[in-house]
């Protein structure tokens, strides 16, 4: 088990190494000088040289690239080329509002996903199975500025129920916090609650149709005894996969979302640091994403083991 | 093929999906025809009027009639999804069928690009091209169709590697055909059901990411209507012109959710797992 | 992330402790990049910084030079030498006293540190020398008479020379100035906070005990946070929301003139538009009232050039330019394109930016001149305009409180920001003599000789001068307000 572990985290360092080459490539072909940049409307041409030699700017893209991967090795993110703030603290600032985010918008999406697919299954052909379907499916067509627009027209413009956006850490009010997070968290959470609600369903009616549950019900267990503890056990598999593979993308998918709400989080930095052409962030913020996408997936597969004891790893 | 034909038309939401298809398509064709405005007219005496008999959808930021921009928006959205789409089929196909047909050295690289690709996430290197090509038209296509790369690279490759090993492979391999024609006529049948469920709803994702990249500015270029345009510059006016995002908002979703709708049947139709 | 969590906690308990502290909180439209003046090139950045820095001398409502940290000053040898008397008892935030070697220590920063985006405007000063321990001898190259007003914004800040020497790069992380609030956190993109300076040299002041920015890039959520009480003031207010405000009766706005422009840059050393009379065909079609009533809903205000009513340089006899479409078509025919020709306008990306380049558009084809819209990231804007690689670009000017500050970097041959490629000996030679001379009607009259010469040549459309907006809580009192759009709080009152 934590010799498996070992031998993911390994395997993973080659594909995250390619991310932090692609990024710097990346970087290095934006169109637009961080330095002049920068410099606004102060910008003048010997400055902007002389701030460039200040950065680094013009070493030979491969010595930057070597010098970031010595300083990533020892712990150091570099400075921000914006406001020469260390990135590290910056990315610890902004972590965990997106943590939350993406939480409650897993929660979200469980909570409507699971139990839709699951009614969906039981009730196959029924009135109420399409009727998830073309639920689930809007979930996951609907895009989140529309969803976001709509929900603040209608909540905050029309109703004024909850305060348009904006974010209030927990531990300063916690109850603000909650308000705050529920539209964007129901936001970001649709298109997943979405997909778990179509693999609940296709997956748990494969599992019905198995032998065991069969054997099961043969035995006299009640149906509901049957679903939830047999059945939706075994069903769980491809539905912990798909939610993995979106969970990963929820940290950097967060952008549209933090844009409509004004949330200081994750997704904003991406599209700053974008704009800004502050590359020593990018790159942070890059590679802390591919990082997660792939600590996700070791987790789904450990999941995998939990939930089937079939499934072993040596 | 016939069957899961039938299959697919039995599926009354996926039906649907395709008729919501074919409606916009028709839309985006006879747009001239459906309405006398032009879609970058601008008046400036009619800012921002409610719908009426006269603009059924009302009118924008600029006086112009949105019903029209939303029909000639449907151009640049289905041309979006679908040009986008066909770039990443032929380069994620082309990819995924020497990876694996290949195998080897060749294969491992491929596909640890591929990860690294698919580990970022979407949007931001979907941005990041954008910013990198310049935005217009056929710019944020290319970059849209990059991104979605990968998935049809994956799917291509699982699926070569599956049919490898099958007789009829080996067998045009030992009568010396030449590697494109064993790829091409004998793999490519066989992965069409699923790729064309991928394109389905890929092409779903290609519509939501050309709105998302317009609506950040980086997309098409104003005053051609696109969805996602309309609605960043109707985000200002929510209070006071709330049509102004609610008509482009409802195309976008109405549209992904046709082709998520076929290509949910199609997989439907084409699982045997989901037979009844 | 723990140990900021404990601070914030702290400072929240302390608050509760206090019950009667007062916090006044402030919505800007973007994060002030930067506190150290040494490094700043943000306009935002000067919302803060005058909080936290006091100047050797300031702005009035009238735009008028008063003393602040220099209590007088006087202009010798032909206008080459300013004497500056310093304020006495003056101590900085880490108590550290101010005096003429703190003022040789920032100035000769300024000039002389690497990377200073102050260098540039403090050019023109040869020496500082400490006369004694309250006056200051400031020694110019040559006669430059926007010297004050120069002093009057962030080249005249005065930090901490003791922070400076301690912290080396992180200053700008932990500013230290003299001024009537002190820094105390900033969250990048949320917050920064500061506190009352309890030694503030001006007995009474400020009058409340924390100064909260906080940064809404969204103009709904700025309004929206307003509205709702969660801030005090915002500013700017987006021109659709200012009536939505001044209908509330808890809010108060107020709107004037800025000190800056907005326009558009005409390449004229590359593609259609190096064409003068192009140019001038182009300019011709442009509606500035419409421009004011459809995008700004009469906010706005149409310019005739680079400087602003208020301006020592505003010359009220210049009329802002009408739309004439007989004269766009004669200069079309002049220019050899008398069906009309295109060009790609380039703008920074934005729904505002975007619905005002489409009424350029819509104008400019009534004319027959087609434009085609391209809208670049702003950092690829820029560096375009660097580069001269564009044909027109929308791009503005926040404005400077000397005239000199709106046209001596733009249209001078080969100036930092002459983005058009613009070169006329004429101009340069008129400019060069305004900035020597000071006494203002003169200088007026050399800046409206360069001006028709500009309106003529067509490097840049002025086209409107944007306006100054504030919104904020009718408790709010003693705000003044100085067209350089900055909000001085050192005398607001919450009336709680």
């Amino acid at each position: 088990m934590i010799l498996f572990v070992l031998r993911r985290l390994v395997g993973g360092l080659p594909t995250l190494l390619l991310v932090t080459l692609l990024v710097f490539a990346l970087t290095r072909v934006l169109p637009g000088d961080p330095a002049t940049l920068l410099l606004g409307e102060e910008a003048n041409p010997q400055l902007a040289a002389k701030l460039r030699e200040q950065l680094g700017l013009n070493r030979p893209i491969l010595v930057q690239y070597g010098a970031w991967l010595g300083g990533l090795v020892q712990g150091d993110l570099g400075r921000s080329i914006r406001d020469n703030e260390k990135v590290s603290p910056i990315i610890w600032q902004k972590l965990p509002t997106s943590l939350e985010l993406a939480f409650f918008a897993l929660a979200i999406a469980l909570l409507l996903g699971v139990p839709a697919g699951v009614v969906a299954a039981l009730r196959r052909g029924s009135a109420t199975d399409a009727g998830v379907t073309v639920l689930a499916l809007s979930g996951i067509s609907i895009p989140n500025f529309f969803l976001g627009i709509l929900l603040v027209y209608l909540f905050s413009i029309r109703l004024d129920w909850i305060p348009p956006s904006g974010y209030v850490e927990p531990w300063v009010d916690l109850r603000k916090n909650l308000l705050l997070m529920l539209l964007p968290a129901f936001t970001l959470g649709t298109a997943l609650a979405g997909a778990i609600a179509r693999f609940t369903r296709n997956s748990l009616l494969e599992v019905l149709s198995q032998d065991y549950v069969r054997t099961a019900r043969a035995k006299g267990l009640g149906e509901r005894i049957v679903v939830w503890r047999h059945a939706l056990r075994n069903a769980a598999i491809p539905v912990v996969t798909v939610i993995g593979l979106q969970l990963g993308g929820l940290l950097g998918g967060a952008v549209i979302t933090e844009q409509v709400f004004s949330i200081p989080g994750f997704g904003r930095l991406v599209v700053d640091s974008v704009f800004n052409r502050d590359f020593p962030v990018l790159q942070a913020v890059v590679l802390i994403s591919a990082i997660s996408v792939f600590l996700v997936n070791v987790l789904v597969d450990l999941l995998y083991a939990a939930i089937d004891p079939r499934i072993r790893y040596g | 093929m016939t069957r899961t034909l039938r299959s697919f038309l039995s599926n009354r939401l996926a039906l649907a999906g395709l008729v919501m298809v074919l409606l916009l398509a028709l839309g985006a064709v006879l747009a001239p025809w459906l309405t006398h405005y032009s879609p970058t007219q601008t008046d400036f005496t009619g800012l921002q009027q409610a719908p009426s008999s006269k603009h059924l959808l009302g009118t924008d930021e600029l006086g112009r009639d949105i019903f029209s921009r939303v029909l000639f928006g449907a151009r640049v959205s289905l041309v979006a999804g679908l040009i986008s789409v066909s770039i990443a089929l032929v380069l994620g196909g082309l990819i995924g069928l020497v990876a694996g047909f290949y195998g080897g050295w060749l294969d491992n690289l491929l596909m640890r690009l591929t990860d690294a690709m698919l580990a970022f996430p979407f949007l931001v290197l979907a941005i990041a091209l954008a910013a990198v090509l310049g935005p217009s038209l056929q710019n944020t296509l290319i970059a849209i169709g990059i991104v979605t790369t990968p998935v049809f690279a994956r799917l291509v490759r699982g699926q070569a590697l599956a049919e490898r090993p099958r007789d009829y492979v080996q067998a045009a391999v030992a009568l010396g055909g030449g590697d494109l024609r064993i790829l091409l006529r004998h793999l490519l049948p066989n992965i069409t059901g699923p790729l064309i469920v991928q394109v389905s709803l890929s092409t779903a994702a290609a519509v939501l990411a050309e709105a998302t990249l317009s609506f950040l500015g980086l997309g098409i270029q104003p005053p051609t209507p696109s969805w996602g345009s309309m609605l960043n510059a109707a985000r200002g006016y929510l209070a006071y012109a709330p049509w102004m995002a609610i008509f482009p908002g409802l195309a976008i979703f109405l549209a992904v959710l046709a082709f998520n709708l076929i290509g949910d049947g199609l997989r439907d139709a084409l699982d045997p797992r989901t037979k009844k | 992330m723990k140990k900021w969590a404990a601070v914030t906690l702290a400072i929240w308990a302390l608050a509760g402790m206090a019950g009667a502290k007062t916090t006044l909180t402030v919505g800007l439209d973007s994060d002030p990049p930067s506190l150290d003046p040494l490094l700043s090139s943000a306009l935002v950045d000067r919302q803060v910084q005058n909080q936290i820095y006091d100047k050797l001398v300031d702005l009035d409502a009238n735009l008028k030079i008063v003393p602040m940290l220099a209590t007088s000053w006087s202009v010798e040898g032909g206008g080459t030498v300013y004497m500056f008397k310093l304020r006495q008892g003056v101590k900085f935030q880490d108590g550290s006293d101010f005096n003429a070697e703190a003022v040789k220590f920032n100035l000769d920063r300024y000039r002389t540190a690497p990377g200073s985006r102050r260098a540039g405007e403090l050019a023109p000063v040869k020496d500082v020398q400490v006369v004694d321990t309250y006056t200051v001898r400031v020694v110019l190259k040559e006669p430059f008479s926007p010297l004050l007003a120069i002093l009057s914004d962030r080249s005249g800040m005065m930090v901490s020379p003791t922070a400076v020497q301690k912290l080396g790069a992180d200053f700008a992380n932990n500013p230290v100035g003299s001024g009537p609030f002190k820094f105390v956190e900033r969250r990048r993109q949320d917050r920064i906070v500061l506190a009352k300076n309890e030694n503030y040299w001006m007995k009474g002041f400020p009058k409340v005990d924390e100064l909260i920015y906080r940064p809404f890039p969204d103009d709904d959520v700025r309004t929206a946070n307003l509205l709702s009480g969660a801030v005090n003031i915002i500013s700017p207010v987006a021109a659709k929301d200012l009536e939505t405000l001044r209908k509330n009766p808890n809010l108060s706005v107020s709107t004037f003139p800025g000190i800056g422009y907005q326009g558009i840059y005409l390449n004229v050393s590359k593609g259609a538009l190096a064409n003068k009379a192009l140019r001038q065909a182009f300019a011709a079609t442009i509606d500035r009232d419409t421009v004011d009533k459809v995008v700004f809903l009469g906010t706005a205000q149409p310019a005739n050039g680079p400087f602003p009513p208020g301006s020592v340089g505003y010359d009220k006899s210049i009329p802002a330019p009408k739309q004439d479409l007989d004269l766009a078509k004669k200069k079309l025919a002049e220019g050899g394109k008398p069906q009309g020709f295109s060009f790609t306008l380039s703008i920074a990306p934005g729904p505002v930016l975007a619905q005002l380049a489409q009424v350029y558009q819509a104008m400019a084809a009534q004319a027959g001149i087609q434009i085609k819209i391209e809208q670049v990231e702003f950092g690829t804007l820029l560096d375009r305009g660097t580069k001269g690689d564009f044909e027109a670009m929308a791009l503005g000017w926040s404005g400077r409180p000397d005239p000199d500050g709106n046209i001596y970097d733009f249209v001078r041959c080969k100036s930092p920001n002459n983005y058009s490629q613009y070169c006329n000996p004429k101009v340069d030679a008129l400019l060069n003599r305004a900035r020597a001379i000071r006494v203002p009607e003169a200088r007026r009259a050399i800046y409206s000789d360069a001006l028709k010469i500009l309106l003529d040549d067509l490097p840049y459309v002025y086209t409107y001068v944007p306006q100054t907006t504030i919104g904020m809580s009718k408790k709010l009192s003693g705000i003044p307000t100085v067209p350089d759009g900055i909000l001085r709080f050192r005398a607001a009152d919450l009336g709680e």
